[in-house]
């Protein structure tokens, strides 16, 4: 018997041995990039998506009018100019003449035309139709109220494209980076309908264009043989990971060159081990508490400052989190760019004069030893979410506020927050470089993203007041002052700003770490001496 | 009452040894824990976020500071008592379809025990996570359907054992005397299969702290800040690189428990069924994995 | 007949169970506005009354269509069952063979020399093999396999290697069970009268192992199988997400969590008509193997 398996064994350690040899030739001959991301895309249709994981595939398939470099600032896409209007209301893009598409046709303002007015068409139940609501006419097509045609998009020649507004939007560059801004075939879908996702009908403008796509296992996708500056690798398959361990085991034995995130405990490991294959970075994002400023108690501003008062940011993220978060006192993020944040209002406070304020104000509420306040605390069931609840619930204990956790899926937790059903929660938000962006969640006519139903007409005032301004400059000074009215009301509790923490092969140049925390293959290419 | 014990189904329990005394530890510890840890189940030491053992935290602790040793062992109450629990109800609804079918026999038995086959057949444990996914994370609905899945073992081994004992002496004179089917089923046979049930108890728990294991590490089972082994152990292998006592001990403890549940389990058989051949082995229980 | 009673009652219970839940496909991280999501409803036919959708559901599986997946919008369901059975299938085979071969010589040795140091030995090898669950084994086996010694690639699916160290993490309970059970079946049939008469006859110890002794020590097994067919493939959850295989059983828990009906419901499908399947071939197998059962 003992023989039997120790035979087994030799023969499985030969077969095993073979198809490593085969394997390292296989990868010797092919040219394939084998990259790791979040999780299987629900579509690649770039109307349709909804999630980043889908994002970083569209960015290799397609070119918007403007694109981001490796260091992910804005650069020309598809469009080699463009110019603005003096009110800010009309921009006028000028694409490349050897713009084509993967099957050699040319890319047309057309084309353009055609794609938006998709994108807004009722019927193609974009959720992200919203994204190019600044559009003149854009909302009231998405609501079948105009016909398609309507869009202020049109094109005055095959080669100039021209967007009017609805009001001046200064940062539409940066919107038009986004998958809904990107054109898709007419000439495939008008022939093939639905199918034109599937690889045997593929057609995009960007730098690749897919080839196989396996559910759950990979997408694969090779060079666009008529794009305008060939990308140095031929292949990439981008793999569906079921987790971020797996990702983690895979990047490790040498499966995958690039993953897009690894378990938050083994970030001291790789820093000691890997650092050059470490790429840390923060990333354009805040996570936030919001109250329900709608249920009582947190109807009262003394009971949302007391609560957030006794909270360390630094804490959170240096002891809990340990995940390379930075620490965040501002609902803008610190990182955006021509943009100087408020703070909430007990930044300078120390920690002993906080809690003490903290306890005075709660006294002043009603709430006492014997008359404890008692909060329900929403978060997402992942192991972050439940690390950053529970810190805060010890936190709270020490002004006697007795919390339960409540936890739910993260389908369930925004679907729970939109119709305002909890009390306070843990939100998050993963934007753009403005701080109109994330300003707005506090807008009381912005719907039920402004979870809280936080409403205080001097801000609102402000805001709109903005809105209406071209000038990036002005526009920021009213923001400003608008943040300025909203912190003193505490109807959030800013917590930090996400990181993102990828393991990149360190033989894999090119690769440049930005706030987007968004990465296209073009850029990429194997250095010959690692 | 005019029927004798049959002596070899009553089982000797000193001969049980090891296993049973180590389930007595493990149950003891848990138990008498709150007394013997310093720190509460929600208790965060700050100084020491995710720290190895030491003299203040004998487990360690976990990715938020909580002691482990303490959690380790409220996660012991409760994946017992969920043990428990979805036990007893698939005992309650195995014997008293069990023991039906077998007590009635003939076109009864048969129809009853065809639906069991059926049940066999289909994959209860979806059913399971479907239902934690779609009605939310409550442990009522985790006992009650796992209890539910479990039954039909239960059933079976029942069903046989009634079989048997309906053709019994002291069964016949109890119909002639003209006691009710419910009296004799409760008084008569039941008392007379109390090994064969002793022995499928046995096997039930292990195979129901295993599925309630499973469940945790989709992430479905029980919700925070009460835990479980499964959910102590989904956690564990989520860190069990950087922090690997996070894993150990309440993985150690969950096999090491369910090890002893199956060698109860089996002792008790063989002596059981050294009295009664009847029992056979069909009731080897199917891991749920 | 007997089979499509079975699935149609599973039909009717899980269509029942998703459409009571809260919640719905469209209650995404980001904000819909109600237009939008009418629009969604109605191109999924949600926006008509649950008895329609069910008969429109029914009328769909009988020309064999399981409906278009609502989080995997670029496929229907059948196709993401058929670019994800194959990888499930191999493993599920492989750990099925695995099991039963593993656990039949263990089972046989052990039988063959009860008592013997190696025999407790083995027994207590499958004993804790039975009571280690693979949320345990298979994390520590990709550590132990994959990232310290490199024999296995850690995940994916390209090729055979990538199944083996899958297999094993899903096989051995269960060769633990079946080692157990055979151990069991041989040491009764030992002593039975026809081994001792073949034994004095002079046959050879390899023929009356495998000619008269394994056909019956099988038989316990074979009830095992069914209930085992099921196991695996509800396993084969926790398998594929740890190391990432492309199979169907990941698909089953996200599916659920993002309320995608038919991809629900075809997953439920499956592998029902699976575990009835199968349990009808042990049943065939069972009539075949046991002379006994056939007058019967």
């Amino acid at each position: 018997m003992f023989s039997c398996f120790k035979g087994l064994n030799a023969f499985l350690y030969q077969i095993g041995l073979g198809l490593v040899l085969l394997a390292i030739a296989l990868n010797a001959s092919s040219d394939v990039l084998h990259l790791g991301n979040d999780g299987e895309p629900s579509t690649l249709d770039p109307h349709r998506y909804n999630l980043r994981l889908e994002e970083t595939l569209l960015n290799d398939l397609f070119m918007g009018l403007t694109t981001f470099t490796a260091a992910g600032q804005i650069a020309p896409g598809a469009a080699e100019s463009w110019t603005q209007s003096e009110d800010g209301k009309t921009w006028t893009f000028k694409l490349r003449t050897d713009g084509r598409w993967s099957d050699g046709e040319p890319v047309t303002a057309s084309d353009f035309v055609y794609s938006m007015r998709r994108l807004l068409t009722p019927s193609t139940a974009a959720s992200l139709a919203y994204f190019l609501y600044m559009i003149e006419n854009a909302e009231a097509i998405n609501r079948g109220e105009l016909p398609p045609e309507a869009l202020g998009v049109t094109a005055e020649d095959p080669l100039t494209l021209r967007i009017r507004l609805a009001y001046p939007y200064p940062y539409l560059l940066e919107r038009l980076l986004y998958p809904t801004a990107f054109p898709v075939p007419r000439h495939v879908i008008e022939r093939v309908g639905k199918a034109w996702t599937k690889a045997e009908h593929w057609v995009s403008n960007g730098a690749y264009k897919l080839a196989e796509w396996r559910p759950q296992a990979y997408v694969e996708m090779v060079a666009n043989p008529f794009f305008h500056a060939p990308a140095p690798i031929k292949t990439v398959r981008h793999h569906a990971l079921a987790s971020e361990q797996s990702g983690y085991n895979r990047f490790r034995s040498g499966e995958l060159a690039a993953i897009p995130s690894f378990p938050a405990s083994e970030l001291t490991n790789m820093q000691q081990d890997r650092p050059k294959e470490l790429r840390l970075a923060p990333l354009l994002s805040i996570m936030y508490l919001v109250f329900n400023t709608q249920k009582p108690p947190f109807h009262d501003p003394r009971v949302r400052k007391a609560l957030g008062l006794v909270i360390q940011q630094q804490t959170i993220t240096q002891r809990v989190l340990r995940n390379g978060s930075q620490p965040s006192l501002s609902i803008t993020p610190s990182l955006i760019r021509d943009y100087q944040p408020v703070p909430l209002p007990h930044a300078d406070l120390s920690q002993a004069n906080r809690v003490g304020k903290a306890r005075d104000l709660l006294a002043q509420a009603g709430y006492n030893q014997d008359h404890p306040l008692r909060v329900t605390l929403k978060h997402v069931n992942s192991l972050e979410g439940k690390k950053i609840n529970l810190a805060i619930a010890a936190m709270w204990r020490q002004l006697g506020v007795e919390t339960t956790l409540a936890q739910s899926e993260l389908r369930a937790h925004f679907a729970d927050l939109r119709q305002g059903s909890f009390e306070v929660a843990w939100a998050g938000w993963v934007g753009e470089n403005n701080p109109e962006h994330y300003l707005s969640l506090l807008r009381s006519d912005i719907g039920n993203v402004n979870y809280g139903r936080y409403r205080n007409s001097a801000f609102d005032d402000r805001m709109a007041a903005a809105r209406r301004q071209a000038d990036a400059t002005s526009r920021g000074e009213l923001l400003r002052q608008a943040e300025q009215i909203m912190v003193a009301d505490y109807p959030v509790v800013p917590l930090y700003m996400l990181a993102s923490r990828r393991l990149v092969n360190a033989s894999l140049q090119g690769w440049q770490d930005n706030v987007r925390n968004m990465h296209q293959s073009r850029y990429l290419f194997w250095s010959d001496a690692p | 009452m005019a029927f004798q014990r049959n002596r070899a189904t009553q089982p000797r329990l000193q001969a049980l040894g090891l296993p049973m005394t180590l389930l007595c530890v493990i149950l003891g510890a848990a138990l008498l824990a709150p007394w013997a840890s310093d720190w509460g189940l929600q208790d965060i030491d700050w100084e020491a976020i995710q720290a190895p053992p030491s003299s203040s935290h004998w487990f360690g602790t976990d990715m938020v500071g909580r002691d482990l040793f303490t959690r380790t062992m409220a996660g012991a109450r409760t994946s017992i008592l969920v043990a428990l629990i979805a036990t007893s109800i698939s005992l309650l609804i195995g014997i008293l379809w069990g023991a039906t079918a077998g007590y009635a026999g003939g076109r009864i038995d048969l129809l009853m025990m065809r639906v069991v086959d059926l049940l066999y057949g289909l994959p209860f444990i979806l059913i399971v996570i479907l239902l934690v996914v779609l009605f939310g994370r409550q442990p009522y609905l985790l006992f009650a359907s796992l209890g539910a899945i479990f039954w039909l073992d239960t059933a079976r081994i029942v069903r046989g054992q009634a079989l048997r004992l309906r053709q019994a002496d002291f069964v016949q004179a109890a119909r002639c005397q003209g006691y009710r089917h419910t009296y004799i089923i409760v008084h008569h046979l039941l008392p007379n299969m109390r090994g064969p049930l002793l022995v499928c108890t046995t096997l039930t728990l292990p195979a129901i702290m295993l599925a309630e294991s499973f469940i945790s590490f989709l992430g479905l089972g029980i919700a925070e800040p009460n835990t479980s082994w499964g959910t102590l152990i989904a956690d564990g292998t989520q860190s069990m690189e950087a922090a690997p006592w996070m894993l150990f001990f309440p993985g150690t403890l969950l096999i090491g428990c369910i090890w002893c549940c199956n060698t109860v389990g089996d002792r008790l058989q063989n002596q059981v069924s050294e009295g009664s051949h009847s029992l056979g082995k069909s009731h080897l229980r199917t891991p749920t994995r | 007949m007997m089979m499509a009673v079975t699935l149609l009652a599973i039909i009717t219970l899980v269509f029942g169970m998703l459409r009571l839940a809260p919640g719905g496909p469209f209650d995404g991280e980001r904000d819909l506005p109600p237009e939008i999501e009418a629009n969604l409803k109605a191109a999924y036919h949600l926006d008509e009354p649950i008895v329609s959708q069910y008969f429109r559901y029914l009328g769909n599986l009988i020309q064999g269509d399981l409906g278009p997946s609502f989080r995997h919008q670029d496929f229907r369901v059948n196709e993401l069952i058929a670019a994800g059975l194959p990888t499930s299938a191999l493993l599920g085979t492989l750990s099925l063979l695995l099991a039963l071969s593993l656990g039949l010589s263990l089972g046989v040795f052990g039988g063959m020399n009860p008592g013997s140091t190696l025999d407790n030995a083995l027994m207590g090898f499958a004993n804790l093999s039975i009571a280690a669950p693979t949320i345990i084994t298979a994390p520590l086996m990709v550590l132990v396999f994959s990232i310290f010694l490199s024999w296995f690639p850690a995940g994916g699916d390209g090729g055979l290697m990538h199944y083996i160290l899958p297999s094993m993490a899903l096989a051995l309970p269960f060769a633990g069970a079946i080692a157990r059970l055979v151990r069991a079946g041989v040491i009764e049939c030992r002593l039975e009268p026809y081994i001792v008469t073949a034994r004095a006859k002079g046959l050879p110890e390899r023929r009356i192992v495998y000619r008269h002794i394994l056909p019956i020590a099988i038989l316990p097994v074979l009830s095992f199988l069914g209930p085992m067919a099921a196991a695996l493939l509800t396993g084969s959850i926790v398998i594929e997400q740890v190391f990432d295989l492309p199979g169907i059983g990941r698909y089953f828990v996200q599916a659920a969590l993002n309320r995608d009906y038919t991809l629900v419901m075809g997953m439920v499908l499956v592998y029902s008509t699976l575990i009835v399947l199968f349990n009808f071939l042990v049943d065939l197998a069972y009539a075949w193997l046991d002379p006994r059962l056939k007058g019967a």
